[in-house]
């Protein structure tokens, strides 16, 4: 976890009905050499509350990376997406899609959203350790975002 | 100087409908007088008074009635029109004092004109043939009681003029027919043995012109007693009173145009009687009488004329239509067994063909034909198909909303049938949808006409003192005409049936193509369903999956060191399990997405597609050392993806299931007649032919997953999307002897692919790596 150095604790906010994938990700992070906490909902409407701090989610920090799945009871990631990327407060914060869908129109729709990446998760544990250990370096370390 | 002219070059000055009507002179053996009422004082005269009883017109005129008839007379006369029944008032006998007690006896006949002025006509009575009411009953009563046991219009006719010419004692009876083209026939005929038969003969139309036909339909009776009489003027010419000229058409006296008269004279004709024979408001025909010599009849007897006429006329209608009844009930039976057939067969066109009654025997036709869906199906005898082609072109126009077509002189109508005429100078023709049809021939019957004279030199010009004559021409001898390309005429309850028949054919047609757009949106929902099913199944399910292993493979991550060798087997058998079932899923969704509806068509050149397909397995082609070689390929319409699924998996199955040589597979094409045949060729472990259909089928292997890994379903996939291209697919192959995988794929445009096939292979030799 935290290292005390001076760095600044990142925050990913991670959109994901599965409690187990989400367990998965976090687990996948632990030995991120990056600072960082991972703040988790379940379904779309919590997730716009939260960006928003609204209601329970008044406190909730500014996210550093969003990890959004698209398949999300009472509200889909689809439309999580488009209003993130509507909103002119929120749209410079990166969204990784990250979900098992392979399917084209699901990427070409998130693309044109203006997702910053569309992921597909691979079956494959160590690989999908991998997967996000690299999006983690490479949108909380390697890239300039806007401050 | 005379020359003849063709009828349809002649204007007729004397015939047109104003000339008849308006001829302002009478026949002079009576007497007309317009009288002002109610003081009955004399407006205008006949100028024969003087010589019929011997006070001229000019005296006459603006004198009363009082002043000629006695006082009795006139009152009656007074009483009779103030009843208003010219029926019962008419015939009035008048008595006239010439001089001294010298009386003439007239048969006075009162009308009122368009313009209601009164006008009584007096002709002179003949008592002598006078027929008491009673005689004249039994007369008819006679004649209907011998219609009553005949039942055909030929012995009704025959009745008709043998009991008027016993009646009237004319030298000639006919009975007369307007056919619908409106040229007549002589159907009856009760002559003077000396005489030239008439019967059986057609007068042209302009024989009777229109004009002449209207006042037929208001004048039911009309008597010329001498032909060659010379008509008398009235005075004065107009009436004083409303300045116009008398309107004489309902005028017993009228007198007849002067062309006319000239007709009858042409004829030998001297005095003539005419009676219309009317039905539904339509001039049906005439009785037509004819004496050589003047001839008068009186009031009275052309009254008992007409009577009889009517009486026995209603007999001929009956008949006619109990003809028409006996065969419009045919029909309809005809008509609702053909729906029957209809509804019951499968395919509703069998319905019209194939028992009986058929088609044919609706409209009593010899040929029939339907055009549905591009095919033709016909019975009886027919055109060939391709002049039935143009036939079709050419109704199209010809019928534009209209629900039938019908002619039965088609050679006349449409010139390229003449070829055929002898099987379809009669068509009837029903359009039941979009570019369909039902057409009905008829063939030509070679009809000889028996003109009374030619009907092509109907009138005659001649120029008298510097004027041009119209006069009819004098000749009515026997003139025979050959009608060529014609065929018996459609009756009009044969069209209706027709028609009727359209309605219930558009009707089913509809309901079929409704049921079958039913069944098609039906499948599409229930295939949209499915393809939504298995994408949802095969997504939700790899989700759980992907979960076990994740965790699985997690928990020997982590608890590598505590975990022993038997542990260690257990998870990679759960994982290998996991990992069959991901693809299969996968499999199964790859097979879900093949479907026609997602094909995008579009030139694929098959070389490029296969380039991809090969450049996808280089791993396992260099692996295996494998050498493949192809054809020239050609450009075709197909799904480009679909295609480069195809080569890849049919290449990987012949690189898979290789023998202990390495794989040498080879992909050729040749030129089908509307396809490309494609093959690809290996000398791999061979498929035993007892199964080369089974490995098409979803999930059917030949080998355990030990021996080779798969799930089954590639070849299924390749079958799927040959289906898809409405091609082929097969194998041709001998245990151990390598196989080769056959497919075809329809040449859209294929003249330029074949061109550019023969092209690109003289360029590219086969067999290049």
């Amino acid at each position: 976890m935290s290292t005390g150095t001076a760095e600044k604790l990142k925050t990913i906010f991670l959109v994901e009905d599965n409690k187990a994938d989400v367990r998965l990700v976090e687990e996948a992070l632990k030995c991120s050499s990056i600072p960082n906490q991972v703040l988790s909902v379940r379904n779309g409407i919590d997730a716009i509350a939260f960006l928003r701090q609204e209601g329970e989610f008044m406190d909730a920090p500014h996210p550093d990376l969003i990890l959004l799945d698209l398949n999300l009871p009472k509200k889909d990631g689809r439309e999580v997406l488009a209003e993130i990327k509507a909103d002119p407060q929120l749209r410079r914060i990166p969204v990784v899609i990250l979900t098992t869908s392979k399917n084209e129109e699901d990427i070409c729709h998130s693309y044109d959203l203006h997702v910053n990446c569309y992921i597909t998760k691979s079956r494959n544990l160590s690989q999908l350790f991998q997967i996000v250990k690299g999006i983690e370096e490479f949108w909380l370390s390697t890239v300039t975002l806007p401050n | 100087m005379s020359e003849k002219l063709q009828l349809t070059e002649i204007e007729f000055p004397l015939w047109d409908e104003e000339s008849i009507q308006l001829i302002n002179r009478i026949q002079p053996h009576g007497v007309l007088l317009v009288l002002e009422e109610p003081d009955l004082k004399i407006l205008q005269a006949s100028t024969n008074t003087f010589s019929v009883f011997g006070i001229a017109a000019e005296e006459l005129v603006s004198r009363s009635l009082e002043d000629i008839l006695d006082f009795y007379q006139v009152e009656r006369i007074k009483l009779g029109l103030t009843e208003n029944n010219f029926d019962l008032l008419n015939p009035m006998k008048i008595w006239l004092r010439v001089k001294g007690d010298e009386y003439i006896v007239f048969d006075g006949i009162f009308h009122r004109d368009r313009d209601k002025q009164l006008i009584l006509e007096l002709e002179p009575a003949l008592t002598q043939e006078n027929i008491p009411f009673l005689s004249f009953y039994h007369l008819a009563r006679a004649s209907i009681n011998r219609l009553a046991k005949t039942s055909k219009l030929q012995d009704c006719g025959q009745a008709i003029v043998q009991e008027v010419r016993k009646v009237t004692g004319f030298d000639r009876v006919i009975l007369y027919k307007f056919e619908d083209d409106g040229h007549g026939v002589v159907i009856a005929e009760e002559k003077l043995d000396s005489m030239e038969a008439y019967l059986g003969l057609h007068f042209p139309e302009s024989d009777i012109p229109k004009a002449a036909r209207k006042l037929f339909c208001s004048n039911w009776i009309r008597t010329i007693p001498d032909t060659h009489a010379k008509p008398v003027e009235l005075f004065p010419p107009i009436n004083p009173n409303n300045i116009r000229p008398l309107n004489l058409t309902h005028a017993t006296l009228r007198s007849a145009s002067a062309c006319h008269l000239k007709y009858l004279q042409n004829m030998e004709v001297g005095a003539s009687l005419t009676v219309s024979l009317i039905k539904e408001d339509k001039l049906w025909g005439l009785i037509a009488c004819h004496h050589r010599s003047p001839k008068y009849v009186s009031y009275e007897l052309r009254k008992a004329c007409e009577f009889l006429g009517q009486m026995i006329f209603a007999e001929i209608s009956a008949t006619e239509e109990t003809e028409d009844y006996d065969y419009n009930l045919h029909i309809a039976s005809v008509r609702s067994q053909l729906l029957e057939y209809m509804s019951q067969a499968e395919n509703w066109i069998e319905g019209l063909f194939t028992r009986e009654p058929n088609l044919l025997e609706l409209v009593d036709a010899r040929g029939a034909a339907v055009y549905f869906n591009s095919e033709w199906i016909t019975i009886g005898q027919v055109p060939k198909q391709e002049n039935l082609n143009v036939i079709v072109q050419w109704l199209k126009h010809q019928l534009q909303d209209e629900e039938a077509f019908y002619t039965n002189t088609l050679p006349l109508v449409f010139p390229e049938a003449e070829i055929y005429q002898s099987i379809a100078s009669g068509l009837l023709a029903i359009p039941i949808a979009d570019k369909s049809y039902i057409l009905w021939f008829r063939p030509e019957v070679i009809q000889t006409t028996n003109w009374g004279g030619n009907p092509h030199e109907a009138f005659e010009v001649s120029q008298e003192n510097d004027s041009v004559h119209l006069s009819p021409r004098q000749s009515f001898q026997l003139w025979q005409e050959t009608v060529r390309g014609k065929s018996l005429p459609w009756k009009q309850v044969e069209i209706k049936a027709a028609i009727a028949l359209r309605k219930a054919t558009v009707e089913l047609v509809l309901r079929q193509a409704e049921a079958l757009s039913q069944l098609a949106s039906d499948l599409e929902r229930s295939n949209a369903e499915l393809k939504k099913f298995a994408y949802v199944a095969s997504h939700d399910l790899q989700e759980p999956l992907n979960q076990v292993a994740n965790y699985v493979q997690l928990l020997e991550m982590r608890y590598q060191e505590q975990l022993d060798e038997d542990a260690k087997e257990f998870i990679s058998y759960a994982v290998s399990g996991v990992s069959l079932m991901q693809t299969l899923i996968d499999d199964v969704l790859a097979y879900s997405k093949v479907d026609r509806q997602n094909v995008e068509f579009q030139p694929v050149d098959l070389e490029v597609a296969l380039k991809r397909a090969l450049g996808g397995l280089q791993g396992r082609i260099s692996e295996t050392g494998a050498t493949i070689s192809y054809d020239a390929l050609p450009t075709v319409l197909a799904d480009n993806t679909q295609m480069l699924q195809l080569f890849q998996n049919l290449i990987g199955n012949a690189i898979k299931f290789r023998s202990d040589k390495p794989p040498v597979i080879h992909i050729g094409v040749s030129p089908l007649e509307d396809a490309w045949l494609l093959s690809v060729k290996d000398n791999g472990i061979g498929i035993d032919p007892q199964f080369s259909d089974r490995i098409f089928v979803i999930f059917q292997r030949l080998h355990t997953r030990d021996e080779y890994s798969g799930t089954g379903m590639g070849l299924a996939i390749c079958k799927k999307i040959v289906d898809c291209h409405r091609g082929d697919i097969w194998v041709a192959s001998e245990l151990g002897q390598g196989a080769t995988f056959y497919f075809t794929i329809p040449a859209g445009g294929k003249k330029y692919e074949y061109r550019h096939g023969r092209k690109t292979q003289n360029h590219f030799p086969s067999g290049r790596q």
